[in-house]
């Protein structure tokens, strides 16, 4: 039976209680909150024994062996760093840390340890994402990808969330070196990540402030992104973070014989052979095959929803029970240690051109004049020698 | 006049929530009333355009505070208790998550309380709670339901954040008032309405899939005018001798849930469905049976617990609201329902 804590009491504790819970062979032991309040209530609403506002008492006290940290990225290095320095495996939300500097120190120090950490990419473990990998594997696209394409939306319109965000610029989320973006896009960049090279030779970000949110009054903050990323084996990738197109969460991969969208929204993962129809038979067969493939993916999602293994919480309850298989030495970890790494060197290098570069400060500048102008600001940049630095480390 | 109150109109009141529903008319009667000292506490994202209309109407609205802050933050609570006599606490955490209903009911309400005791001059913290506290799970349908109704015992079993944060908020309060002696009075509103707040109760019924469905049949609505309710919650801030009480807000005249469907569907041209209570009663057991035997493939939103709190239909009573506080509500039904349609377009024929 593994013993597990967690550490950070808001709301995404609760997600995480709840997939534990359906995980056999795992009790949680602990769970700790610098505001004692907020353990208490978690503590109260899932019958968990003992709850904490200091980490060290509760590692000495309860000895988990596992601990999932679920506050917000600033303190994340240190209390990783901390539980790790106990002896236990970590789980970390994502953003893994703020940057990538910490990410390597941290799995480092793990390693020489002879612990295991993960982070928090619950959206690689969904049902259709682990169709597209297997499909990937089998040689489905016919080689390496030659383009790849993340989108990731988020809403706005429930701003119980963002009006916090935007009303203060002391919230955590505000000092984050990316903002907003730093808070949400790493799901989306792990999905491209998983398939591209460790060294990346161009990386491209255009970012501005959408309208809505500039009615919603926060100058400073940037809601819409796009990254075009090419690797060593000239493999592209385009990312799309935005909060204006709703309710558009993909991956879609390219190769030379095939291609695959896994649609995390609507859970479908649609297959395309790249071949050619004679004559008007391109008008016909295509769109009866593609027909076929949604047909295919809603029966197969009623399947699994009769069969209980559709759970709106799939992804992280299989991430979370992954990685106990692999502390238990069973398996390797879930998500590999080089796809965290350039998760957060990409992160670092997208945040560097749209928020601290000259470049980029220009860039942000121009944000603020665009709509005088109407013009779309574009902030350009090649890679950096930093990025080049950790991309062949 | 004043003197039958227990602070004067010299005495800072705080205002927490006060760009609200209920908090804009808490601050518009607070001034009628006299009492123009106020802080009015806001955060930075909150939208201001009701409380400020209403303040440049009152001649007397200038002299108002308004405190940026987050209760959340124990130094703007600080800033905002200062030399503060009575507090009147509406903010509340309207989330969904459990979390973030604690975090802004519970955990603010503490931070509140908190710097009210050591840099206040404490006369009164009025609580403003909810009738989502209340259990009905042992009360027969139709039996009356007042301040000595038993609360909710497992508010995660109903799958109500709101309920729980509110639960916990009151926790708190009564357990200040008894440990470090806080005076405070607690007031329950049932199902607040008025120009401002468009969406029809759950007790009515529920938006979904674009249909509305009608589970209120013919149950009576704790209905209270918001006018009315802010009234009620200005009262429980001034009155001499309350300590500690709990006090329900109805109004006097009560609507069925299907007169008042019926009104709203006459105004805007709605379509509903009705279902009779012993379906819906039916529909949230096998729902939640489903929910606890896939181990929550389905949010067991759909339970007993809150069929019972919602749909079983119950009586109300301010009995204790007009004999303590001597509150009459100032708008009648009639008007009320006048107001309340007032701000939807007329349906298109
Ligand atoms: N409406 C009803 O039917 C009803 C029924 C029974 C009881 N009540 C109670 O009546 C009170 C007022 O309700 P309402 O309908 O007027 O709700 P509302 O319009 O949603 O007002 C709630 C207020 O609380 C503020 N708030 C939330 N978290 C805060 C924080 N951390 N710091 C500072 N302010 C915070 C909100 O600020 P922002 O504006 O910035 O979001 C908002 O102004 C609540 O306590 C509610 O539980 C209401």
């Amino acid at each position: 039976m593994l013993r597990i804590a967690i550490i950070g009491c808001g709301k995404v504790a609760d997600q995480h209680v709840g997939a534990i819970h359906r995980i056999p062979s795992c009790r949680i032991v602990s769970v700790c909150d610098r505001e004692l309040l907020m353990a208490k209530q978690l503590c109260e609403r899932f019958h968990i024994s003992e709850c904490f506002s200091d980490v060290q008492e509760m590692l000495q006290s309860t000895h988990p062996q596992v601990v999932h940290i679920t506050t917000p990225p600033q303190s994340h290095f240190q209390l990783a760093k901390q539980c790790l320095e106990f002896g236990s495996h970590v789980y970390l939300e994502k953003p893994f840390t703020v940057t990538a500097e910490e990410a390597e120190e941290l799995i480092e120090f793990a390693e020489r340890r002879g612990l295991k950490m993960t982070a928090g990419h619950n959206y690689q473990f969904t049902l259709e994402m682990l169709e597209m990998r297997r499909l990937a594997k089998a040689g489905f696209l016919g080689g390496k990808p030659v383009h790849l394409e993340s989108y990731w939306s988020y809403d706005l319109g429930d701003i119980s969330y963002v009006g916090p965000v935007l009303g203060n610029p002391a919230h955590w989320v505000r000092r984050l070196p990316g903002q907003l973006f730093h808070n949400i896009i790493s799901h989306g960049l792990a999905k491209l990540v998983e398939f591209l090279d460790d060294e990346l030779t161009e990386i491209i970000v255009t970012a501005h402030q959408s309208s809505q949110l500039r009615l919603l009054g926060a100058k400073e903050v940037l809601d819409e992104l796009r990254v075009l990323i090419r690797d060593k084996s000239d493999t592209t990738a385009l990312f799309c973070f935005s909060t204006q197109v709703k309710n558009l969460n993909q991956l879609r991969i390219y190769g030379p014989s095939g291609s695959i969208t896994a649609d995390i929204i609507a859970g479908t993962v649609v297959r395309k052979e790249n071949r050619a129809y004679k004559s008007y038979l391109t008008y016909f067969l295509p769109p009866l095959k593609d027909a076929r493939e949604y047909l295919r993916n809603a029966s197969v999602n009623v399947i699994n929803f009769v069969r209980q293994r559709l759970h709106q919480d799939f992804g992280m309850k299989e991430l979370i029970q992954r990685f106990y298989q692999s502390i238990q030495g069973e398996t390797p970890v879930p998500v590999p240690y080089r796809e965290i790494i350039l998760t957060a060197r990409l992160m670092d290098q997208i945040f560097a051109q749209i928020y601290t570069d000259n470049e980029a400060q220009e860039c942000h500048n121009e944000v603020n004049r665009v709509h005088s102008d109407g013009r779309l600001p574009v902030a350009r940049g090649g890679i950096t020698d930093r990025t080049r630095r950790s991309a062949s480390s | 006049m004043t003197l039958k109150y227990i602070v004067s109109p010299a005495d800072r009141i705080l205002v927490t929530g006060s760009s609200g529903f209920i908090g804009v008319k808490v601050v518009e009667i607070l001034l009628e009333y006299g009492f123009a000292n106020l802080g009015c506490f806001i955060r930075p994202s909150s939208r201001l355009d009701r409380l400020k209309e209403r303040l440049e109407q009152c001649p007397s609205g200038k002299n108002v505070e308004l405190i940026k802050g987050d209760l959340l933050s124990r130094d703007d609570c600080r800033k905002a208790a200062e030399g503060v006599s009575l507090v009147l606490h509406l903010a509340a955490g309207m989330e969904k998550s459990f979390a973030g209903a604690f975090m802004n009911s519970a955990l603010a309400t503490r931070n509140l309380m908190d710097a009210f005791l050591e840099y206040g001059q404490p006369k009164r913290f009025v609580n403003v709670s909810s009738f989502a506290v209340y259990s009905t799970l042992n009360l027969k349908r139709g039996a009356i339901l007042d301040e000595t109704c038993p609360l909710e015992e497992a508010p995660q079993e109903r799958c109500d954040a709101y309920g729980f944060g509110k639960l916990k908020q009151e926790e708190l309060v009564k357990q200040y008032g008894e440990r470090d002696e806080m005076p405070y009075v607690i007031v329950r509103p049932g199902v607040v309405f008025g120009p401002g707040k468009r969406d029809l109760s759950g007790r009515v019924g529920i938006d979904t899939f674009g249909i509305f469905m009608h589970l209120g049949g013919s149950n009576h609505l704790p209905l209270t005018f918001v006018d009315n309710c802010a009234e009620a919650i200005v009262l429980a801030g001034l009155t001499p001798g309350i300590n500690a009480e709990t006090f329900n807000v109805v109004d006097d005249e009560s609507l069925t849930s299907r007169q008042f469907l019926r009104a709203y569907r006459k105004k805007t041209g709605r379509f509903s469905i009705s279902i009779p209570y012993p379906v819906t009663c039916a529909l949230c057991l096998l729902w939640d049976k489903y929910a606890k035997w896939s181990n929550y493939q389905l949010p067991a939103v759909f339970n007993r617990r809150r069929c019972s709190a919602e749909w079983k239909g119950n009586r109300y009573s301010n009995r204790k609201l007009r004999e303590l506080l001597r509150w009459q509500p100032r708008i009648s039904m009639d008007k009320a329902m006048e107001a309340f349609l007032g701000q939807f377009e007329a349906k298109s024929r």
